[in-house]
């Protein structure tokens, strides 16, 4: 076994394992590092961002660096900020959906989930839910999981240098994303979810073929950690960089992967068990020191547990209705649209009042992409929000990120920001 | 955390009434405060276990739906009378075998009401069930769809799916009915609000029932028509979409249009609207309840006003040399300094000003007008006042809302020139003697016939300054050697007054044509830039200058004048239709 590489029924068992154990290079392995005195220097004020690659589009760090030291940070936020809170409130409940889409938009399922969640909670509804729908959400759910963490840990590779993992894990994407199309029509903004349920049933052959794709991603996996979970300078990079502890972590109201980096073992769907996520047997990976690689290896382990659930909910998931059958929530059936008077009605009113919350106001929060996705709704009785707020994971975990950078590198900023995995839709809103 | 904790939707009443207060449309300016009734006419009574007080002579659904109690209704209407049709609005009253209409039944002291029982419910929903089996599937291509009170009442109370398997009874579907209406028989659920208000509202029977059973159908007498100035007030009280105004119909969906509450402009009754406008344009007016102005209703000319919004629009300022020669476009700034400069070198020169306070202009640019009036008279400037305005048809005048006076602030006008002013006829004389050397007007209408207009052209002509802020192009307007362009009354945040002296907001709907500027904010330009009045409050916003006429014109024997209680509101959210919950 070369350098303790962990052997492929490690990788792939997702046995509850703690990711204390990183693999170890043997001593001495690289111990050829240039490190001279440094040279005087003054500090120097520069801009990285709004426009550079490498701050995904969208963010603006204004550095004070010594050399090539980061002395101070002033990260802004905000450069996509599409009113969606404002725009909610002129919008139909159900026309908000396309709006979630674009929030997270490498997961935009979580965020149609978590959406319909919060107004069926308000609706007090949540406990009807045909067992049908919340299994198509899980299962869309997970996947949407697995395409937000590809994106992320293959974007860091190449924002290390590791350009082939990048290729290989988009690819993966790639093939999720083709079975989300077919199932919802667009590879992107889904708008799927629905209050009350999904629109549509799952496709025919949905079942194998998410197997087949789970099962070259899996293998597609494998190969990227062969790639540079041992590489020197990928590991170089990541290792004890933007390290924070748990207590910092949760002081700064982080959830999600970059929170369980640091030993803290929460996740929504096994704290606060929400759909049908309490009937499948999966770990919650956390890290050990909270740096830059742990946030990779969490990642890439829960990759692995959400492919468990998925499989085990193909496995449960029951026939039945794919959304509640209550003419009020869900539109009827076209064929009694198009013939009666009646469900003409329900359906126009459906779509041009919206489905009518009673007054009140319900916070609902599910595990998105980054963390803790959550929705806070106040209804007026109408049939749109009266205020909508989302309480945006990677919005909370940005607030952190000059403490996260202060006193690397200017290079050390990019991974440490490709892992925060600041998605500028959600962030900004 | 529990599974239910995290289910249960947080649910306080206290929110809902703070947002329904929010929600809750502003009442007109000028609400007459009801005087609350003597103990002795209060009877009790309990609706669904609540005792609550009403008015003796109330009905049953009256004293619901003032405790916030909802109860289905279509054939009840709060301005006509109740001839229990529609069986919608069935309660159960305690110790009465049968359920009752709410709507027939007064209240009596100790009754105890019921309107949730699952009877009740039943009831309701048979009834609206019944009258789906004939109803056509329109809503598509039905006018009402959106604002429709029976698609309301299925899917607050029913929503239940179609139990027929027969073909539905057909009816005339577009029935030429009268000049301004169009009938769909098949989508009329028979609640004869129409027909009463004809026989209640404009007093004239026009429109019955014929045949019966599913058969049964509005029509109008052979050889008559719907046909009186009130007719569309029977397409506001239709609950459904059977009748439909010819203007309105197939333009835009109801509920893409927005409301802004406002006051007519047709005549001096002042009736309170609400414009509906969408897509930067006004589509149509529908009467607005002020129970001490118009009750529920306006006259059909009213609801045409708005067309004057878009037509013949004078929309860019223009300078000449008058006479009704090719003058030259400019700004709006340009345009007043140089009326200020031709009207500060007549004043200078000793020529006598004439001011026009037209009657069609908010209160607020007529005060702007007698502020400078006042200023120039104080500074030894020869100046004469006129009221002006549209002319008056007193043909048109009834005892229901319609009034001689075309023009909405007559009394305004009056009160703001003050008590020297003279009239139209005065004007005519003036200008005929040659009396004035420059004349001011603060909009361009007269109340003269062409052949008077020709006969005062050269007189106009004569003039050494003639400065007319107009909102529709004329060949009056064409005459001025500044030739202004200002709003219309649905562009402008103002006020006018009406006949009984109740002064009533108006609201701005859409943007102003053009360069067009309001009134008050043209007088303002011209009267910094002569420097005749400058820094006022008046000349800030329409809300300043309402807050200092209001003040300015308390009589001074401290009795309440009629602008007393005059309320400029608050402002408004654009509130779209769709979302105002239905109408109907
Ligand atoms: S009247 Fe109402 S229910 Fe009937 S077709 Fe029109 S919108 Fe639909
Ligand atoms: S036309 Fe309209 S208002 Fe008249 S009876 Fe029919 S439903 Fe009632
Ligand atoms: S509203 Fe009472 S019977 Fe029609």
């Amino acid at each position: 076994m070369v350098f303790g590489m962990p052997t492929p029924d490690e990788i792939v068992s997702g046995a509850a394992r703690e990711l204390r154990s990183r693999p170890q290079f043997p001593p001495g392995f690289g111990e050829d590092a240039d490190d001279d005195a440094p040279l005087p220097t003054e500090p120097m004020t520069i801009n990285m961002g709004p426009s550079h690659p490498a701050m995904h589009g969208t963010v603006r760090i204004i550095l004070t660096v010594d050399g090539e030291t980061v002395k101070e940070a002033d990260v802004q936020v905000g450069y996509l900020h599409r009113c969606f809170e404002k725009e909610a409130e002129y919008a139909t409940y159900t026309q908000v959906f396309p709006y979630t889409d674009r929030l997270n938009y490498v997961s935009p399922l979580l965020n149609n989930v978590g959406f319909a969640m919060a107004a069926e909670k308000l609706l007090g509804i949540s406990d009807k839910i045909p067992e049908r729908a919340q299994y198509i959400r899980v299962l869309i759910g997970e996947i949407s999981r697995i395409t937000d963490h590809l994106t992320c840990v293959g974007a860091s590779g190449m924002e290390v240098g590791a350009f082939t993992p990048f290729l290989w894990m988009i690819k993966c994407r790639e093939w999720l994303w083709e079975l989300l199309e077919e199932l919802t029509g667009a590879r992107l903004t889904h708008s799927y979810v629905r209050i009350g349920g999904v629109a549509a049933d799952l496709t025919d052959n949905f079942a194998q073929r998410l197997r087949d794709v789970l099962a070259k991603c899996r293998e597609a996996m494998v190969d990227v950690e062969k790639l540079i979970v041992k590489n020197r300078i990928f590991r170089d990079r990541m290792d004890g960089v933007a390290v924070i502890s748990a207590e910092e972590a949760v002081a700064y109201g982080w959830t999600g992967p970059c929170l369980r980096s640091t030993g803290v073992p929460y996740d929504v769907r096994k704290d606060h068990p929400y759909l049908v996520y309490d009937r499948f047997d999966f770990d919650v990976p956390v890290g050990s020191t909270g740096d830059n690689y742990d946030r990779f290896a969490v990642r890439m382990e829960e990759m692995r547990q959400s492919m468990r659930i998925l499989e085990q909910a193909l496995d449960q998931i029951p026939a039945g209705p794919f959304k509640l059958d209550d003419p009020r929530i869900s539109l009827p059936p076209k064929s009694q649209v198009y013939n009666t008077i009646e469900g003409m009605i329900g359906h126009f009113k459906q779509i041009v009042d919206g489905v009518k919350i009673p007054p009140g106001e319900a916070y609902s929060y599910t595990e998105g992409g980054n963390g803790e996705l959550g929705f806070y709704l106040v209804s007026d009785g109408t049939g749109r929000p009266y205020r909508c707020h989302v309480r945006a994971p990677c919005f909370i975990l940005m607030q952190s990120v000059p403490k996260l950078i202060i006193g690397a590198g200017v290079a050390d900023i990019i991974p440490t920001f490709g892992m925060i995995n600041m998605i500028g839709g959600e962030c900004d809103r | 955390m529990s599974q239910d904790l995290r289910n249960a939707p947080t649910t306080k009443p206290a929110i809902a009434e703070a947002l329904r207060d929010i929600a809750a449309p502003a009442a007109g300016a000028t609400a007459a405060t009801p005087v609350a009734p003597a103990p002795s006419d209060m009877v009790t009574i309990k609706v669904d276990g609540r005792e609550v007080q009403v008015k003796k002579g109330t009905n049953v659904l009256e004293a619901c739906l003032q405790n916030g109690v909802d109860v289905s209704y279509f054939c009840y209407h709060p301005g006509l009378s109740s001839p229990a049709v529609c069986r919608q609005c069935l309660v159960e009253v305690v110790g009465q075998p049968k359920l009752v209409p709410s709507c027939y039944t007064p209240v009596a002291d100790k009754m105890e009401v019921v309107t949730n029982s699952a009877r009740v419910v039943q009831a309701r929903q048979q009834m609206l069930e019944f009258t789906l089996v004939n109803h056509p599937v329109d809503c598509p291509i039905c006018d009402k769809a959106g604002e429709c009170t029976l698609q309301k009442l299925y899917d607050d109370w029913d929503h239940k799916g179609s139990r027929t398997e027969f073909d539905k009874v057909h009816k005339p579907k577009m029935a030429d009915i009268g000049p301004h209406i169009v009938l769909d028989a098949e989508r009329c659920i028979l609640c004869s609000r129409c027909i009463r208000v004809c026989d209640e509202v404009a007093g004239v029977h026009q429109l019955g029932m014929a045949w019966r059973g599913d058969r049964e159908q509005l029509t109008v007498a052979p050889g008559q028509r719907l046909d009186n100035p009130y007719s569309l007030n029977t397409v506001d009280v239709c609950p459904v979409g059977a009748l439909t105004s010819k203007d309105f119909r197939f333009t835009l969906r109801a509920w893409e249009l927005y409301t802004v509450p406002s006051v007519c402009p047709g005549c001096a009754t002042g009736c309170n609207v609400e414009i509906h406008h969408g897509q930067g344009e006004v589509w149509r007016l529908v009467p607005r309840e002020n129970l001490s102005v118009n009750k529920y209703w306006m006259c059909d000319d009213g609801r045409f006003t708005y067309k004057e919004i878009r037509s013949r629009r004078h929309s860019g300022a223009r300078i000449g040399s008058g006479r009704g020669l090719p003058a030259q476009a400019v700004s709006v700034d340009k345009a007043t300094s140089f009326a200020a400069e031709r009207l500060s070198g007549t004043v200078q020169k000793g020529g006598t000003i004439g001011l026009v306070f037209n009657a069609q202009a908010e209160n607020e640019a007529l005060f702007g007008l007698s502020q400078v009036a006042a200023k120039l008279e104080a500074a030894g400037a020869t100046v004469r006042r006129y009221v002006v305005g549209r002319k008056s048809h007193p043909e048109r005048a009834d005892k229901i809302l319609r009034h001689a006076d075309m023009n909405p602030n007559t009394r305004g006008a009056q009160v703001f020139a003050g008590a020297g002013a003279g009239d139209a006829d005065a004007l005519r004389s003036d200008l005929g003697k040659g009396a004035l050397k420059a004349l001011w007007m603060v909009g361009e209408d007269l109340p003269f016939d062409d052949a008077v207009l020709v006969e005062l052209a050269p007189s106009l002509d004569a003039l050494e300054t003639f400065v007319v802020q107009a909102v529709h192009d004329s060949p009056l307007v064409r005459r001025a050697h500044v030739q202004l362009p200002a709003c219309t009354w649905a562009e402008v945040d103002g006020s006018f007054t009406n006949a009984k002296s109740m002064v009533q907001r108006i609201r701005c709907s859409v943007s102003p044509a053009g360069d067009a500027r309001s009134h008050m904010e043209l007088v303002s330009m011209i009267a910094k830039k002569t420097r005749w009045v400058e820094g006022e409050a008046w000349q800030k916003s329409p809300r300043q200058a309402f807050l200092q006429l209001t003040a300015a014109v308390q009589p001074q024997d401290g009795s309440a004048g009629p602008f007393a209680s005059a309320d400029w509101g608050r402002e408004l959210p654009p509130v779209q239709l769709r979302f105002a919950n239905s109408r109907g």
